[in-house]
């Protein structure tokens, strides 16, 4: 819980001088949900497998909001003749957004496939209590879990298997993001993307054709074979790029599934007009590259000015290069030469 | 040897078993001699475990087995065994409580799934065996094979784990067979084990906090004796996930019997 303590004093002084044996949990009255708070009205969380991203929140009051996951192992292509069995949270890698409000309480409940070879769980960033809810989520194959947290913080959370071998789990796909929007709500943008990195280790080099299975040693030795955005070599590149049009505000929401590599998260050509460092409450302004470190995330605004294509990347550049680390944006319409011209010679 | 064993199966089926058919009354119980087994957990100080010679069950109790063990203790059949025992999976996958079905014809020789751990101790139990402890059965599966497989046993593991389950379990016997004549140790089924959730010390390691986060993330990466042993880490969090009453359509069993 954030606190406001220059706010909070004079709050505080009353309190104390009225009620001393209630400390601790009025001072936060001007900032952020009380951990009490009675909920109202129940919703079911909008869920989306990326690079799609849940509607904005309507509701201005805690809610009680339902969230069902299912843990699916399938063979999905890692690159074009390349095939990979990825354990998945929803069938897609990354996982499913979740989008919800602080100070809401969740009902989670985590169903792992009948036809699992392996149990699972989930850690969620976003809770507060023993394990991120990986001890209460425990399921075998053919079972489901159930328990319930109160999003305390908000800002931009990871979420990922916490089975043993965790490593092994994460570098299989098993990760995701949920959003944890602030009271106050989030401003208005005119698109909101879902991008996650992640890193590979495959028996035969990047790009060998048919099923490739994981590769512990390389996972150890971090050299990945593949980095990618959204789990598969051009997921949103080419005709899956994400797309905007001039004068649009776009926010990315990027997270970092691991297991291994931090990401040098950059845009060719775009300067972030806003980044939430670590998807934190501080708030960076005019970056050209940012951090999002294995398990962390980050959350980028920019205005599309100029018609073009967009190279979204990873930084660390043989990565790009060599290990699937590109995403694109397609922006529309029309050119902007007070802003961007190629002068003929 | 054969002796004894001839003698030990009859003792069985003429002592314990009732009501079975002879076509089952040879099946190989294979000699596992005293050894021991490291705990892949860490137990304070003690980490080796001595196991006493058992003796094992050569392959996995199949979907016809259990069929008699049904058809002789009808409280054990889909419709009437007790909930608290067997989940509503329990033997999904056969056609009626009596019959596993003309179009299930293939997985009659295939290790029975879908049996909870009462259902499975109750037919060791009726086959005057028990379920092997955990100790027994990794130490029983880390014998070497003595055919098929020409990877280290570690990775052809590792690589059943990671392959989706088939749409038709395949026979008993046939995957690999180990030095000590045991079939399907892995790459079959998981299996069932005694004290499949008490590997991290008390009786229901489910009700407490403190046993479960050892399993998990970052404590388990310090309390283990091997971290580089991911097939038993596999196999350690799978066992960890399971109570009692689960049936599991990739979980099946096979029986022991002491070796006095």
């Amino acid at each position: 819980m954030k606190k406001q303590l220059v706010h909070a004093i004079p709050i505080m002084a009353i309190l104390f001088a009225f009620s001393s044996c209630n400390q601790g949990k009025n001072e936060n009255s001007t900032d952020g949900p009380r951990i009490d708070t009675v909920v109202t009205g129940t919703v079911t969380a909008e869920l989306t497998d990326p690079p799609m991203v849940p509607k904005q929140l309507e509701y201005t009051s805690p809610k009680k909001v339902m969230v069902e996951l299912e843990v699916i192992e399938k063979v999905m292509r890692i690159a074009d003749s390349t095939e990979y069995t990825f354990w998945t949270f929803g069938g897609k890698v990354p996982g499913k957004f979740i989008r919800v409000r602080e100070g809401d309480l969740v009902d989670f409940t985590l169903k792992n496939m009948p036809d699992s070879k392996l149990p699972h769980n989930i850690d969620l960033h976003a809770v507060t209590g023993p394990g991120g809810g990986a001890a209460a989520t425990m399921v075998a194959p053919g079972q489901s879990a159930r328990f319930q947290f109160r999003a305390l913080n908000p800002g931009l959370f990871v979420y990922h298997c916490a089975t043993g071998p965790v490593g092994m789990h994460i570098a299989n796909g098993m990760y995701g993001l949920i959003l944890v929007e602030p009271q106050s709500g989030m401003s208005k943008v005119d698109k909101e993307y879902y991008l996650m990195q992640g890193d590979f280790y495959t028996k035969g080099k990047f790009g060998t054709p048919g099923l490739q299975e994981f590769d512990m040693e390389k996972a150890i030795k971090e050299e990945a074979d593949y980095v990618l955005f959204n789990g598969k070599v051009n997921a949103n590149a080419g005709p899956n790029a994400l797309k905007a049009k001039t004068g649009e505000k776009v926010r990315l929401f990027v997270g970092n599934g691991g297991p291994n590599l931090t990401s040098s998260f950059h845009v060719i050509g775009e300067i972030f007009d806003r980044v939430y460092v670590e998807s934190g409450s501080l708030m960076n302004k005019n970056v050209q590259t940012t951090v999002v470190p294995p398990g962390g995330s980050s959350i980028v605004e920019m205005k599309m000015e100029v018609p073009g294509t967009y190279h979204i990347v990873d930084h660390a550049i043989f990565r790009t290069f060599h290990k699937g680390a590109l995403a694109q944006i397609k922006v529309e319409g029309p050119e902007n030469p007070n802003v961007f011209l190629k002068i003929k010679n | 040897m054969k002796i004894i064993l001839t003698i030990l199966s009859l003792i069985i089926c003429t002592g314990f078993a009732a009501g079975q058919t002879s076509s089952h009354s040879n099946k190989k119980l294979l000699k596992i001699k005293k050894g021991t087994y490291i705990s892949f957990f860490k137990i304070g100080n003690n980490q080796s475990i001595t196991v006493a010679s058992f003796y094992m069950d050569e392959y996995a109790v199949t979907n016809e087995e259990f069929l008699e063990f049904v058809k002789t203790n009808p409280h054990w059949s889909r419709s009437k065994v007790n909930r608290l025992f067997a989940d509503a999976n329990y033997l999904i996958h056969w056609e009626s409580d009596y019959v596993i079905g003309e179009a299930h014809k293939a997985i009659y020789k295939s290790p029975v799934v879908y049996v909870s751990w009462f259902a499975a101790k109750a037919y060791c139990d009726w086959k005057g065996k028990r379920l092997p402890t955990i100790a027994e059965w990794e130490m029983a599966g880390k014998a070497s094979p003595r055919n098929k497989i020409k990877m280290p046993l570690t990775e052809y593991i590792l690589e059943w784990y990671r392959r989706p389950n088939p749409t038709v379990l395949p026979n008993v016997k046939s995957t690999y067979c180990n030095v000590y004549g045991l079939y399907d140790m892995h790459g079959l089924v998981w299996e069932w084990t005694f004290n499949f959730n008490s590997f991290l010390s008390k009786g229901d390691s489910r009700a407490s906090e403190d046993d479960e986060k050892k399993s998990f993330c970052a404590a388990a990466s310090i309390n283990v004796n091997d971290r580089e042993d991911y097939a038993a880490f596999l196999r350690f969090s799978y066992r960890g996930s399971l109570k009692g009453n689960f049936c599991i359509s990739n979980l099946g069993f096979r029986c022991v019997k002491n070796s006095e």
